[in-house]
């Protein structure tokens, strides 16, 4: 069986819609049991869902990829009302050594809709779910607003919903997701949002000595800098935005509607800076947090050394180096999955970035 | 509207972050920071805490031994300790030279009270520099002789605060052997509360530190389909399984004076069977989970006096091959007593005399030199209780077997019958299996990561209790004491072999068998 899972690992096999749990199954037989050499595992099921084929190629690669940490169901769907009427599918198996000459395989399903056929997508998505076992939304591009009854039936299932703020061409997909968060059991995750734990982490740092924690509530400003390109676009601006939400909810401040911030110390003063950049457009590269007694703490990106440094001048407080982690988005994706519970401090966040937008152009 | 400041106990942005807990920055001071348990295992733990991002900054380690080391010469050291031992690697340079700004060096003789004053200017240098605040950590990572010593000189100097008294906090870390039987042990923790109280004390078993031991808690406890079953009404017996491939190597000495049952029985192995054993605990807390390991400690039947040796099987390995490679006897291993009397295998039938265990047995067995290194716990289910199917197969059914490995290829698995397909009624045994490698991918952290992790933050409840100690020392002394009168010594077994065959013997007369782990 080992000879026959290699060799449809990673290479494609057409199959009937009708029967792809069969197809999927023939995979398995005559595996011996106690023949360990290969195992069918998985945690999640990962519906990816993609309307071109550039995003179809990338959802297979990173899921493929993000398989060997979390083994998965993965089920790749390209739609595409505009696309002439099909429906096809095709499954192969994603095989990773673990050592000693195992190998874990998840399965990975395609579907390809066009036309009026897309929606049978979402009854045979449901169908090829495997019972028990966690749904993953992951949405690649921008938000849908149009298809309403087709992205409902498909997120029905969904427990967690990925998307990728850093696509969001309007603060009316952020604030679709926060509506998503507050009124479905479906738990938005932002890969956005996660490019950002470094700089949770690294800011936490500054405030974990017992005689920092009181200096939350009398931060004066925040000074937030990000790369950006050259033509104006909303999704850039989240990263940051998201920081200085974060911040605000976790230190206690109330922000009002208009986006105006206030501290127990008084107004906080929150500025968004871009920087041209022509690679890692929208992520922040440094924060400067200013407090009441004149000092400064600050978080900066050293790209050569793979770190962020925290320092606060005039504190006793010793340097802190947080490790920046690898922002792949299959790395990216893993750390979502390695998280069965929704994100309090996420469905936190998004209201106040909501808010907060008012004030980024 | 008006802003109310949050409380300040906790650090409210490590708020759902990875790094949830990160415990305020102390100096910990390594007792024996020149030998092989800081380097293999205590610096490059450390490390590794602090390349995941959950070391404070400011946290301060501070190097104590005998070798003239300046801080640089002692910070290259640990570099190559991490070279070659950190679970991540290659050692990120980044992490490293902010780790490296927190490693001192202070040279000194145990029993040498200047040698102590001198760590006591650094630390409080260290305070002032970084932040440190008075808190300490003393990893005694020493011969257990020297923890009187050491102990007393931190008394005397005022090295110790404890905020009851609202000093900053200080805890002692010791290292197995706690003792060498009951009476030893109790000295030992004499003279530990004489300094420090009971709650500062934190004695590391690093089985306590692994993913897999704890995840014993996590499968009976937080999965609501166990505990049922897990009693006497349906479980027919147990068995415990420690097994190194591995000889004496280097240790010599020190298992000339323990033998497996003082190195792996007496801590390990019972800490593994109270795990098994404990009633539910009303929290997941220190004390609570303690409380009841203790009381399985407690139920433990005696050893029939005057038959101690009856209940028990101890040998000793002699030339074999291992994985196809010779080994020689443990009487040839170097600074071994070639008329050694040691035992370096022990198996042994117990029981836990409460209304969940009467009457099941736990066979438990131990050994060096065994044809793998494995540890595994496997809970033998009473068969059916009508056997249905025999008369039309001829095949006898199989108990069900839920086997917990612990090291190595972590998981759990569960054997059952299951129908072969075809026309007639045959059934087979299958087993649905759970791979830590296949399910998570990473490696677990080293349980030393944990277990210092668990130091700085003041939870215990990872480590063993005085009470726990000293109560497996009173189990087990009086067999101990048997076999050190009993002139005919340990049977001996070929290396490579699952030792000898009396171990076979103590199972089979009861009709059952050993699991191939
Ligand atoms: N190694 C392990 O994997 C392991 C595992 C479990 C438990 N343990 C326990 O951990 C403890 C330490 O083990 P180890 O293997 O690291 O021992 P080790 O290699 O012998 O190291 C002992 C350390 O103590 C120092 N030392 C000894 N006498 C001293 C004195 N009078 N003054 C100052 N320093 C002195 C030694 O310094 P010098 O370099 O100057 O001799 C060395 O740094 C022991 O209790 C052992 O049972 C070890």
């Amino acid at each position: 069986m080992a000879s026959a899972m290699t060799d449809i690992a990673n290479a494609d096999v057409r199959v009937d819609v009708n029967d792809i749990e069969k197809s999927l199954s023939e995979l398995w037989r005559g595996q011996k049991d106690g023949d360990d050499a290969v195992t069918r595992a998985a945690l999640w099921n990962v519906v990816a869902h993609t309307s071109t084929s550039e995003f179809h190629a990338t959802a297979s690669e990173t899921l493929g990829r993000a398989s060997a940490s979390v083994p998965q169901r993965t089920i790749v769907v390209r739609s595409n009302p505009a696309a002439e009427a099909e429906l096809s599918s095709w499954i192969s198996a994603n095989c990773h050594l673990i050592g000693d000459g195992k190998q874990v395989c998840s399965e990975e399903i395609n579907l390809v809709a066009g036309g009026d056929r897309i929606h049978r997508v979402p009854p045979v998505v449901n169908a090829l779910l495997i019972p028990d076992m966690p749904v993953a939304f992951w949405w690649l591009g921008d938000l849908p607003n149009e298809h309403e009854d087709y992205v409902e039936l498909l997120l029905e299932s969904a427990d967690k919903l990925i998307v990728d703020s850093v696509h969001f061409d309007s603060p009316a997909d952020l604030a679709l997701v926060a509506r998503i968060a507050e009124q479905t059991s479906t738990s938005p995750a932002d890969l956005n949002w996660g490019r950002l734990e470094e700089w949770r982490a690294a800011t936490a740092s500054i405030f974990d000595p017992p005689d920092m924690r009181s200096r939350l509530s009398t931060i004066r400003r925040v000074r937030v800098i990000a790369g950006s390109s050259n033509h104006e676009f909303f999704g850039e601006s989240i990263e940051s935005l998201l920081y200085a939400s974060w911040l605000s909810a976790q230190a206690g401040h109330n922000v009002e509607s208009s986006g105006a911030v206030e501290g127990v110390a008084g107004t906080i003063d929150y500025t968004f800076e871009r920087r041209y950049q022509s690679n890692d457009v929208g992520a922040i590269s440094l924060v400067e947090i200013s407090f009441e007694d004149g000092a400064v703490a600050s978080i900066a990106r050293d790209r050569e050394r793979g770190v962020l440094v925290a320092n606060v001048d005039g504190s006793v407080t010793v340097q802190s180096v947080t490790r920046t982690l690898n922002q792949r988005l299959d790395e990216l994706i893993v750390r979502q999955l390695k998280r069965s519970e929704g994100d309090k401090v996420l469905r936190r966040v998004l209201p106040i970035a909501l808010k907060l937008a008012k004030r980024v152009g | 509207m008006s802003v109310v400041a949050p409380a300040i106990d906790a650090n409210p942005l490590r708020e759902g972050l990875e790094q949830e807990r990160v415990p305020d920055a102390s100096c910990l001071v390594i007792f024996g920071a020149s030998g092989d348990l800081t380097q293999r295992k205590l610096i490059p733990a450390l490390y590794s805490l602090a390349h995941d991002g959950l070391l404070p900054a400011g946290q301060t380690i501070v190097g104590y031994a005998r070798p003239d080391y300046t801080d640089d010469a002692f910070r290259m050291a640990m570099r190559e300790a991490c070279d070659k031992f950190a679970r991540v690697r290659p050692v990120d340079d980044a992490v490293w030279d902010n780790f490296a700004k927190g490693l001192f060096y202070v040279k000194g003789e145990f029993a040498e009270p200047d040698g102590i004053l001198r760590l006591n200017a650094k630390l409080k240098e260290c305070d002032q520099t970084r932040g440190t605040g008075g808190r300490r950590i003393y990893y005694l990572a020493v011969p257990p002789n020297f923890f009187p010593v050491i102990a007393e000189l931190l008394g005397r100097e005022k090295m110790v605060t404890d905020p009851e008294q609202g000093g900053p906090f200080t805890r002692v870390i010791i290292e197995k052997p706690f003792g060498h039987d009951l009476a030893s042990a109790k000295e030992l923790n004499k003279v530990a509360v004489t300094t420090f109280r009971e709650r500062q004390v934190f004695r590391i078993d690093h089985y306590l530190g692994k993913e897999t031991v704890q995840n014993l808690l996590v499968l009976r406890f937080a999965n609501g389909i166990f505990e049922p079953f897990w009693n006497r009404q349906y479980i027919d017996h147990v068995q415990v399984t420690v097994a190194e491939s591995i000889g004496v190597e280097k240790r010599g000495p020190y298992f000339e004076t323990a033998g497996i049952s003082r190195d792996i029985i007496q801590n390990h192995m019972l800490q593994l069977v109270s795990l098994i054993g404990m009633e539910p605990p009303v929290a997941f807390e220190a004390d609570a989970v303690r409380d009841e390991k203790v009381k399985v400690l407690r139920a433990l039947r005696e050893f029939p006096r005057g038959h101690e040796i009856d209940a028990a099987v101890r040998g000793q390995y002699t030339d074999g091959s291992v994985l196809g490679e010779k080994a020689i006897a443990y009487r040839k291993e170097v600074n071994v007593d070639p008329h050694s009397n040691v035992e370096t295998y022990a198996a042994l039938k117990i029981f836990v005399d409460n209304w969940r265990w009467a009457d099941v047995p736990f066979y438990i067995r131990a050994g060096k030199r065994l044809p793998k290194r494995v540890t595994d716990i496997s809970i033998h289910f009473r068969p059916a209780p009508y056997p249905l199917f025999n008369k039309l197969t001829n095949v006898t059914m199989q108990p069900n077997v839920l086997a917990i490995r612990i090291q190595p290829d972590e998981g759990i698995s569960l054997k059952f019958d299951s129908k072969v397909p075809g026309p007639t009624v045959r059934t087979a045994p299958v087993t649905m299996e759970f791979r830590y490698a296949t399910s998570f991918g990473a490696e677990p952290p080293e349980a030393y990561e944990r277990l210092l992790l668990e130091t700085m933050l003041g939870d215990s409840t990872l480590f063993a209790r005085r009470d726990e100690v000293e109560t497996a020392w009173a189990w087990l002394d009086p067999l101990l004491n048997a076999w050190g009168a009993d002139p005919r010594g340990p049977e001996l077994y070929p290396a490579g072999t699952w030792g000898p065959e009396a171990a076979d013997r103590l199972i089979e007369r009861d009709g059952r068998k050993w699991r191939r782990p």
